[in-house]
């Protein structure tokens, strides 16, 4: 029997996530205002089907055949005035559409979509004044100006005054380097810097909702600490923000409810957590042990279920098991009672297995599959 | 909060106008500084159609050099070709190509979530790029007249109409320019359209050869279409060749055209919004 305790390394409490998932759907259903709301949101997109060459391409000007696109397939989505919202999904799962038609840009095949009780599309221009849209791929600046300039010309367009402008100016200095920016023309600028520079592009009007469209792409490590932390005080202020992406630290670091789509479908909707808890519910307990074991076969027998597994050196154990069926407490007082352990940590679930299980098409076998080419003449 | 969102749904209209205009100013104010950024191209293309210009200046001078045809003398369609010029050089450099790119690459998604209107922020872009085009248009069209022993001067009885008119070449040139490039949306391609479109005016507008000398169903259909409004109608009255009713007749079909383009141009435009479509995120 062990003799000491050792101090756990551990990265979150089991019974902590309960909490979370509690407080967090308390907020959305707490009666708070409803800033993003769509029912029922679809697009549909034609494109020609076109026969291989140039045979194919005469042909199609005689005789015309379309097929339908279903891009977002009656998505229903309510967000909250300050949430945090990720919207995830494999490429040509329907992000950045639903993203264009929240923000007004596509027009909806079908369905209803109010943002702060607009219609986008309709009041395209009064729209523009209350959100802020970042697209990771395109850029909000006149290319061939100095990005002081364009900031200038955005500041026409939104009214803002000289004093207000100023301050922000200084802001986006502080947190996004700005300053050094300003004289730069937009189309010498390095990616890092064009995002930077588009952020503050975005935002100098302090828009009530900020659209962020993999607003991380492409940059290194340290442009995207900065972007993150600068979304992150964003939210803090209460900007209730919409960010798609592919780079889930951006995801784990800004947001605390995901919304799950794939093929045009939304897959989950609800607290990250929560969302761990139902789809990654492996987890894994690796030990290191004061004498190398010979075998693991008894701390095996005394968790059921459980995955156990002895590095060749005898030292090192690793105890895989479903957190639903099993808890922290049972594996660790197992171990115990066959081994001294020097050192301890739990692996906890990362959202990127989550993710990537739906982009294995795993989760979609639960809600039935979409069909998503009609022929269509 | 919600009297609040609703008061931002509707500011006072004064403030709104004055913060429109603004932003309006400053967005011509862009266009003619994005212009200067490609000058030296802009001014290769100035050079082109100013030997296009002269040599077609050279042949009409050989030409009636046997006397005057159909009304016109040399010293006449001296004057009418350097006004077609100056009318041709509007709206001839930056709208309809940046547009189609824009709407090509996707970009246009941009244009779509800022706080002011499509179009008339293309027109008052479009507007600051016209000042630096016919500017420069008159300083070349002053130094062929030099050049050629001079020019008359407007004529008297007709000038006042022809200042409306030649206020008129911008938005009628503007409309047919804009929508050229929204056909993009359908076409995906601008190449073309651009080609067509510059064929298209050339012809109609008179601006090579003057509308009389063409055949008759040419003339009856520039009569009613938009296009010799363009450069016949303020080359002509400027020339002395239109008076009395048939002036005042021109001059109102170019205004009625302006604001009929204006708003077919809207039209396009919302059916081009129901049929966008953004390639590539």
């Amino acid at each position: 029997m062990p003799t000491h305790r050792p101090e756990p390394r551990r990265r979150s409490d089991v019974d902590f996530s309960a909490s979370v998932v509690g407080l967090a759907s308390a907020k959305v259903h707490d009666g708070s205002v409803t800033l993003i709301q769509a029912i029922g949101l679809r697009k549909v997109f034609r494109k020609p089907d076109k026969a291989p060459g140039i045979r194919g391409s005469l042909r199609h000007l005689v005789q015309r055949r379309y097929s339908e696109h279903v891009a977002v397939d009656s998505i229903d989505l309510s967000i909250a005035e300050g949430e945090a919202v990720a919207y995830v999904g494999p490429n040509g799962a329907g992000k950045s559409t639903t993203v264009k038609m929240l923000s007004g840009i596509l027009v909806p095949t079908a369905g209803q979509v109010h943002v702060d009780g607009l219609v986008p599309h309709r009041a395209r221009v009064e729209n523009a004044r209350r959100v802020g849209v970042v697209f990771g791929q395109r850029t909000q600046l006149w290319w061939d100006l100095p990005v002081r300039e364009s900031l200038e010309l955005l500041r026409d367009m939104h009214g803002i005054d000289r004093s207000r402008y100023q301050e922000r100016l200084e802001r986006f200095d502080s947190v996004l380097g700005l300053g050094d920016l300003l004289p730069v023309t937009a189309r010498k600028l390095s990616l890092g810097q064009r995002m930077r520079a588009d952020l503050a592009a975005a935002l100098l009007h302090e828009p009530r909702v900020v659209y962020l469209d993999e607003p991380t792409i492409g940059l290194d490590i340290s442009v995207k600490d900065r972007v993150r932390s600068f979304v992150r005080q964003l939210v803090s202020e209460g900007t209730t923000v919409m960010l798609t992406t592919h780079d889930l630290s951006d995801i784990e670091e800004i947001c605390q409810r995901i919304i799950i789509i794939d093929e045009g479908r939304l897959v989950y909707d609800g607290n990250l957590q929560a969302v761990k808890d139902t789809h990654v519910r492996e987890r894994t307990m690796s030990f290191e042990l004061e004498d190398s074991l010979l075998g693991a076969d008894q701390i095996a027998a005394r968790l059921p279920g459980a995955r156990v597994h002895l590095e060749s050196n005898g030292r090192e154990l690793a105890v895989t098991f479903d957190r639903m069926t099993l808890g922290a407490r049972q594996v660790l007082s197992a171990v115990l009672a066959e081994v001294e352990i020097v050192d301890m940590h739990i692996d906890e679930p990362a959202i990127e297995s989550v993710v990537r299980k739906v982009y294995a098409g795993q989760l979609q076998a639960e809600h039935g599959g979409a069909t998503n080419s009609e022929p269509m003449r | 909060m919600k009297v609040a969102a609703a008061l931002e749904a509707r500011p006072l209209p004064a403030d709104t106008r004055m913060r429109h205009l603004r932003a309006y100013r400053s967005m011509a104010r862009t266009g003619l500084k994005s212009l200067l950024a490609y000058q030296t191209s802009f001014l290769f293309g100035m050079l082109a159609s100013t030997f296009g210009a002269l040599s077609m200046l050279y042949l009409w001078r050989s030409v009636l050099s046997a006397g005057p045809r159909h009304g016109f003398d040399w010293p006449q369609m001296k004057a009418y070709l350097l006004v077609a010029f100056v009318a041709g050089s509007l709206v001839s450099s930056y709208t309809d190509y940046r547009m189609a790119n824009r709407i090509k690459q996707g970009d246009v998604a941009i244009d779509l979530v800022r706080p002011v209107d499509y179009q008339w922020s293309r027109f008052a872009e479009s507007l600051g790029v016209a000042a630096y085009e016919a500017g420069t248009a008159v300083v070349v069209a002053l130094g062929a007249a030099a050049l050629l022993g001079g020019v008359p001067l407007p004529d008297p009885d007709t000038f006042g109409l022809f200042v409306v008119s030649a206020l008129l070449v911008f938005p009628l040139r503007f409309g047919i320019v804009y929508m050229s490039g929204l056909l993009v949306f359908w076409t995906q391609n601008y190449v073309g359209l651009q080609a067509a479109r510059i064929a298209l005016i050339t012809l109609f507008s008179g601006a090579l050869v003057p509308l009389v000398f063409l055949p008759e169903w040419i003339q009856v259909a520039s009569a009613y279409l938009p296009f010799a409004g363009m450069a016949s109608t303020p080359a002509l009255l400027y020339s002395g060749s239109l008076g009395g009713g048939a002036a005042a007749t021109a001059v109102l079909v170019q205004a009625v055209w302006s604001a009929g383009l204006w708003l077919l141009a809207r039209g396009m435009w919302s059916a081009a919004c129901r049929k966008l479509t953004i390639h590539g995120g």
